[in-house]
């Protein structure tokens, strides 16, 4: 290779993988032609393989290349190329229309991470805050089941500890956890591997045999979806039957145990939480259960991680609030090899990945509502915004349903939210019922086929940002400028400040590296750590140092008196009266089994009796990726079922099956295999809605299964339905 | 001297960034989609809920006594004497369906032939350039997990302890391949 005319810059691949990790780009005569990743110190944060294809990304031919608007029918994807100047009046022009006739409550924004950098993050809706506020959104599809029960219980999301600290501890268990595939912060496979060579013990619980569990557990214990809360409780029955529990840690940290106790011994119910109660809910064997929970309390420290696909159930934020009161059971929290079980954010850097984005002002249509940060009643936060799992239906019904506003126009910036949002064909009746939709994009995606204005986005490699953790890590991300812009592609901000011009506003007052300062400068951390931008810049990474592995809630349990915890009652809170004052059964004010809808007592599980699962693909980044090549090859869309479920259908290995419910209707290969327990079947999310003449979905995409409804904490439950599978 | 490859079976994951980061590098010099110069394979054993599951890694292993060298008509496949890698000359190649002993030849099934007429064959080189910037292959360089590592056999066998033979691989004595294990 010519290395003289081969310059190497260091970038990233930011999308919400689940790391963040170093590119470097080998670029000749302004064109890209290799990828390396981090080879400098340890930790090496180096890419899996989407960040090593990103170039097969940037260079796809199907980019969008120039603005368009709609010539056929919404979604049937016929476009006509128009100039910049047409596309950003229509925009404009629409943009004014509908705030004149309808307020600005009308305008709903959806931001993705189709190009996800600090910077990008906050642009539209700094710009329609601007224009005069918006309809938003809340709850995030990931994990807000685990954000609702971290502020329960602890007040604050941080309570993780930096990944290198798992050495630490002599049993860790995996629950719904999979980071081989869904990462977890860059390096997690890495230091699981050296823990369990150190000599943890690694069990995993999970209704799929998973990569991770194939490669790192010594135990795997398939449960029914949706039942873990139920699982949890009889753990804690048989801790406090034996007499395993730290009752020390309990009276000294935690609020309101007894309550929980009595909830689990069955005092009230006259229903003891026994494991054989547990049994036949779970599917978990009840011997298998009582040594879990003896070995969970024996084995000090102990990390018990729970992931965030558990949580994507209905009454979610049960187990995920259940699995905080295990670890406060065993007095694992706060101490080196534990785990507090709540969202995982690490502890540094400071703010992890909610570090500040560009400043978004506040939203006008929200002016005088209640303040919705932190708030647990879900209620305050309908009263202006719309839950995410329900924009379908807050198009269709608006005021008239008891949404907050008719909506009118969408606002899509980088998000396939089509695919991604739960009840994909009513998604395409709310789109079609829309005075007009702009869409930002890189990619043809299925919402894409939707805009009335198409505009082309360049990639994260066509202009400059910044990049955190995604939840733990010690450093910071500069991403470079690698290649020019490609076609007539703008970038977000630059499309925002053109915008701008027309509605009579200043959105340019700063360049983009002049607001990647400022971001850095109002930033706790980084303006402390970053001392010399342009060295990050130069390195494109800047990495933290610490001598020891790095814990949350050390202070509080080491010096409680002066510590207290970011709850009101300075207490881990196992039994929380702010969620007493909700009254409201559905969400107790201590962690409780609740039967799921769309379970396998349901009686609609006499037409649809196999409980449907959406797992992450190596290879996606929720939709991100599915349409390139090099990483579609490499995993076949498929439905995985249990032989015996296929057996009893007829079906074998490879065969083209139908996946449906009521909602909808999925034809792919089906996967025949022992790697998943009875009575489940699993369709990894993020494949690309592609319908066919009769709206069935040809792509393989299991968000046209999932019902359109959110669990009382705010959690999406896409892994709450029920469906039935036949050969095609 | 002979250059080989280290795989920890216990540590593969089977999370592809081997095989994006050999398609990426390579691409460059071929100017075409390459075909996949490695593998990852999956050996699963056992019936719900005991199961097992091994990925095992392949690439050319630069034989001691490489089979495809021996097949190879005219004389294109050579074996460096000073480090043992396995090259081939694309000029000299016959290219597939004309040829392919080559591929016939290994016992693992490595080399590989593009999809046009002729296409000559393709494989690992060991990246003998990032040698030369004393740097170690590029997928070995990828593993995020510090599966792989690559350098004087003899060293490897030293640094790690180890075995010939894992799940799903087979020692095949007559070619001797330069591939150190290991094990789950």
């Amino acid at each position: 290779m010519d290395t003289q005319h081969t310059v190497i810059i260091p970038t990233g691949a930011c999308h919400d993988c689940g790391g963040r990790c170093v590119l470097k780009v080998h670029v000749r005569n302004g064109v890209a032609i290799r990828v390396e990743t981090d080879d400098g110190e340890e930790p090496q944060l180096r890419a899996c393989a989407r960040g090593r294809a990103y170039r097969k990304r940037v260079y796809d031919p199907n980019r969008l290349k120039y603005p368009m608007k709609r010539v056929g029918k919404r979604g049937e994807g016929k476009f006509e190329r128009i100039s910049w100047d047409e596309a950003l009046d229509t925009v404009a022009r629409e943009l004014l229309r509908v705030r004149e006739s309808y307020g600005p409550s009308a305008i709903l924004a959806k931001w993705g991470s189709g190009n996800p950098g600090k910077f990008n993050e906050g642009l539209l809706h700094r710009f329609l805050n601007m224009l005069g506020g918006c309809t938003m959104d809340w709850g995030g599809a990931s994990a807000e089941g685990s954000v609702f029960a971290s502020r329960t219980v602890y007040g604050t999301l941080k309570t993780g500890h930096t990944r290198d600290d798992l050495v630490n501890s002599r049993l860790i268990i995996m629950w719904g956890w999979n980071p081989v595939d869904s990462i977890w912060s860059t390096n997690t496979p890495l230091y699981l591997m050296r823990a369990k060579e150190a000599g943890a013990r690694i069990v995993c619980i999970d209704p799929r045999f998973t990569d991770s569990a194939a490669v790192l557990a010594d135990q795997w214990i398939p449960i029914r979806p949706g039942t873990d809360a139920a699982m949890m409780a009889a753990m804690a029955y048989v801790m406090l039957k034996e007499n395993l529990h730290n009752q020390k840690f309990l009276d000294m940290y935690t609020i309101g145990f007894d309550k929980f106790k009595d909830y689990v011994m069955g005092i009230g119910d006259g229903l003891p939480k026994t494991p054989a109660w547990a049994e036949p809910i779970t599917g978990v064997l009840a011997p298998i259960i009582e040594h879990l929970a003896q070995e969970y309390a024996n084995s000090k420290p102990a990390a018990l991680i729970p992931g965030y696909a558990p949580g994507r159930t209905a009454y979610g934020e049960e187990y995920h609030r259940a699995a905080s009161t295990l670890a406060a059971m065993t007095g694992n929290i706060g101490i080196h090899g534990g785990g507090a079980a709540g969202f995982e954010r690490g502890p540094v850097p400071l703010l992890g990945m909610a570090g500040p984005s560009i400043p978004t002002g506040k939203n006008p249509v929200e002016a005088g509502s209640p303040s919705v940060r932190g708030s647990l009643d879900p209620s305050v936060r309908n009263r202006t915004r719309v839950h995410g799992t329900r924009i379908w239906d807050a198009i269709l019904k608006g005021k008239a349903g008891g949404y907050p506003s008719d909506l009118k126009l969408l606002y899509i910036v980088g998000s396939n939210c089509l695919n991604q949002t739960p009840n994909t064909n009513k998604g395409v009746q709310a789109l079609n019922k829309l005075e007009f939709i702009v869409v930002h994009e890189q990619f043809m995606t299925p919402t894409a086929r939707f805009a009335d204005i198409l505009l082309p986005v360049s990639t994260i490699w066509e202009q400059i940002d910044i990049a955190r953790p995604w939840l733990s890590g010690a450093y910071y991300i500069y991403m470079n400028k690698v290649i020019d812009t490609m076609y007539e592609s703008k970038t977000d901000f630059n499309i925002f400040c053109e915008l701008a011009v027309r509605l009579g506003f200043d959105y340019s007052d700063k360049t983009e590296e002049e607001w990647i300062r400022e971001i850095i400068k109002i930033s706790p951390d980084m303006s402390k750590d970053i001392t010399d931008y342009d060295a990050f810049k130069r390195d494109g990474v800047y990495k933290l140092r610490f001598t020891e592995p790095q814990i949350s809630f050390q202070e509080q349990i080491e010096d409680p008196e002066n510590n207290p915890f970011p709850t009101p009652s300075g207490k881990i809170e196992t039994y929380s009266q702010r969620l007493a004052e909700l009254n409201n059964p559905k969400v107790p004010p201590v962690p409780q089994y609740i039967e799921t809808w769309e379970n396998a007592n349901d009686p609609l599980a006499n037409t649809y009796p196999l409980q449907l699962v959406t797992h992450h693909f190596k290879t996606r980044a929720h939709s991100n990726f599915d349409n390139i090549p090099r990483l579609k090859q490499l995993e076949t869309q498929t439905v995985w079922i249990n032989f015996i479920d296929a057996q009893d259908r007829g079906i074998g290995n490879g065969d083209e099956v139908r996946v449906f419910n009521d909602r909808g209707e999925v034809v792919l290969p089906v996967y025949v295999t022992e790697r998943i327990i009875p009575g489940v079947v699993a369709i990894g999310q993020g494949a690309w809605y592609r319908p066919d003449r009769a709206g069935v979905d040809r792509g393989g995409c299991p968000n046209v299964l999932t019902r359109d409804e959110y669990s009382p904490g705010g959690g999406w439950p896409t892994n709450t339905s029920l469906v039935e599978v036949r050969k095609a | 001297m002979q250059i080989g490859f280290y795989f920890d079976q216990s540590r593969c994951t089977n999370c592809y960034t081997c095989l994006i980061a050999c398609k990426d590098w390579h691409e460059y010099e071929l100017g075409d989609e390459p075909q996949d110069w490695l593998r990852i394979s999956a050996v699963e054993r056992g019936k719900f809920p005991d199961l097992s599951i091994s990925y095992l890694f392949i690439t050319c292993l630069h034989c001691l006594n490489p089979a495809c060298v021996t097949a190879c008509p005219v004389g294109a496949i050579s074996k460096r004497e000073w480090d043992g890698i396995v090259i081939v000359d694309r000029n000299t190649c016959l290219g597939h369906p004309t040829c392919g002993a080559c591929r016939l030849a290994c016992p693992y099934d490595i080399p590989r032939f593009g999809t046009d007429q002729d296409a000559k064959m393709e494989k690992c080189d060991l990246c003998l350039e990032h040698w030369q910037a004393g740097k170690k292959p590029i997928c070995v360089e990828a593993c995020p997990t510090r599966a792989l590592d690559a350098g004087p056999l003899d060293e490897l066998m030293n640094r790690y302890k180890g075995v010939r033979e894992v799940e799903g691989f087979t020692y095949c004595a007559d070619v001797a391949p330069a591939l150190w294990f290991g094990k789950r």
